[in-house]
């Protein structure tokens, strides 16, 4: 299937790729064979030349909308004027999906284009449960909350992750965005078992898989692993893949790459590993074909 | 634990500079002080929004040293971190921040330069806008022309300056031929910045087009831009100047307004 017959078709649970720009023009050119493509959605809230090449980008592939500046965690109110735009720019591509982040960036007007860690407590639950209705409301769909990066736990963080995640789906009706190396990265630098954390996750409610590089950090004597989207995918995080999708069932899954971005055909090669290991899934669940 | 928001204020001023206590009480070090996990939070927000700047402020980034402009840029997060969610947008505030930066004070220009790049970098970004049919014009009845107003290409944005900002942009570009030597008493520049296509370019106006467009971006009605581009240039030619601001495509949309043109 070419990427021209997939943008009709839906997101399937077949590999994408993360649309950076310094690969748009190639894509739009060469329109290489891949199932969908993720963009970050505040990336294209101005005019000009970038939201005009993802209005042709559009025409060839599935596009996944995937927001980074909603800031679901914030005990501040939402930015409704941020959930406004980011309606106008969904009503323009009609995304096959929309994703955003299980953290907080903004306090106070100030907006720290990071995503930053929560305590998970009762008080957050609350918090992102509400701005997870008010966005889905906002936006007129469902969104994927996507499981961050971790460098640091709260001394008072009393329900675990994959718990706190699957009660926010259950209160919002909102899907799971399940970042394969987010978990490994967060499991080595917090000390929890990672295939748990897998298996925690309900196969009905992940509809995305996000995989990408990391890198390896001394501090102090200690490593800490570093989700910098730098490099091709890990090893142990392909193997932590496998057994997601085993678990899952194969999910749409996407390859980023944001820093010493390479050449297009080097991702593009990464998500025909990750297709190779979707095939496999799907031989053994035939009926799970669709996501 | 104290309340969410308390907690995330406490991180925007750990991360922004202020002190880790009381916030880093509240987190497990795990084998590493929680300051230097926090490290790692700040590190991240710190290299992202530096590279944004150097993003927007690419001639800035050659005419200072590259620790200087890091030096600036860590300066001015922690002063101004953003107040929106889109990187492309932030860093407005940061020409006004180098004319008030003590280390480069000495630089007269470059808070100038700076104002180019972040009009070049809003032009890129712009909300299209199509061009107003000139026609419209024929169909007004004449008494309404001289209080007329125009709203112009949203990419578009007028500067000026007693340097040659033009010449030291261009000769900072990275394909530039490096033998050219900028005169720097060349006298004041006018420059309108705006996108056409895909590209975001600039180029100079004679002053009294320059005050013209200015009072019409402003929302002045043509009677009252006209008298300040004839305060400039007693030569000013209001239909010579009407049918260029058509011809280059900049009105976007017109009213008439009903009180004309201000007295005085």
């Amino acid at each position: 299937m070419t990427g021209r017959d997939a943008a009709t078709a839906g997101v399937r649970a077949a590999a994408g790729i993360g649309l950076r720009a310094p690969h748009v023009q190639e894509v739009i050119t060469t329109c290489p064979p891949v199932a969908w493509l993720e963009v970050h959605a505040e990336n294209y809230l101005g005019g000009g030349p970038a939201r005009q090449a993802l209005d042709q980008v559009r025409r060839d592939y599935p596009i996944s909308l995937h927001g980074v500046g909603i800031s679901l965690g914030s005990a501040d109110d939402l930015d409704a004027r941020h959930l406004l735009r980011l309606a106008a720019l969904i009503q323009r591509i009609d995304p096959v999906l929309v994703s955003e982040h299980l953290s907080w960036s903004v306090t106070g007007g100030v907006y720290l284009n990071h995503l930053l860690p929560l305590p998970y407590t009762e008080e957050s639950l609350e918090i992102v449960c509400r701005h997870v209705d008010q966005a889905q409301v906002a936006l007129g769909r469902q969104i994927l909350v996507e499981n961050p990066s971790s460098y640091l736990r709260f001394e008072h963080s009393p329900i675990p992750e994959p718990e706190f995640l699957v009660e926010l789906a259950r209160r919002t009706g909102c899907g799971l965005l399940c970042d394969v190396n987010n978990i490994y990265v967060s499991a080595h630098n917090l000390g929890f078992d990672a295939l748990a954390y897998v298996d925690a996750l309900p196969p009905k409610l992940v509809r995305e898989i996000h995989l990408a590089g990391h890198a390896r950090n001394d501090a102090d004597g200690l490593t800490i692993l570093i989700d910098d989207h730098g490099s091709r995918v890990s090893p142990e995080v392909w193997r932590l893949y496998a057994h997601a999708v085993a678990h899952l069932g194969p999910v749409a899954t996407l390859v980023e790459w944001d820093t010493d971005i390479p050449a297009l055909h080097v991702l593009l090669a990464e998500a025909c590993v990750a297709d190779g290991l979707l095939h496999k899934a799907r031989a053994r669940t035939p009926h799970a074909a669709i996501a | 634990m104290p309340p969410l928001r308390e907690v995330q204020a406490a991180f925007l001023a750990a991360l922004l500079g202020g002190p880790a206590e009381p916030l880093a009480a509240g987190i497990l070090g795990d084998g590493l002080a929680p300051e230097a996990r926090l490290d790692i939070y700040r590190h991240h927000v710190f290299t992202t929004l530096t590279a944004a700047l150097q993003a927007t402020y690419p001639v800035i980034c050659r005419l200072v040293h590259e620790q200087f402009f890091g030096y600036a840029a860590d300066q001015y997060i922690r002063a101004h971190p953003p107040a929106g969610p889109c990187l492309f947008d932030y860093g407005s505030s940061f020409p006004a921040f180098l004319a008030t930066f003590d280390p480069c004070r000495h630089l007269r220009y470059l808070p100038d330069v700076a104002r180019l790049e972040w009009a070049l970098n809003s032009a890129t970004h712009a909300e299209e806008s199509a061009p107003l049919d000139p026609m419209v014009l024929s169909q007004l009845p004449e008494d309404d022309l001289p209080g007329l107003t125009l709203r112009l290409d949203p990419s578009l944005s007028l500067l000026s300056s007693p340097w040659p900002i033009d010449q030291i942009w261009e000769v900072n570009q990275p394909d530039a031929d490096s033998k050219v030597v900028v005169d720097m008493d060349s006298g004041s520049v006018y420059l309108e910045t705006r996108r056409i296509g895909a590209d975001a370019v600039f180029r100079a106006l004679d002053p009294a087009t320059y005050f013209f467009r200015c009072a019409l971006s402003r929302g002045g009605c043509l009677a009252d831009a006209a008298g300040v581009a004839l305060d400039t240039d007693g030569a000013f030619d209001l239909s010579q100047a009407l049918w260029d601001l058509f011809a280059e495509q900049l009105p976007v949309e017109h009213a008439a307004s009903t009180s004309g043109p201000q007295e005085g």
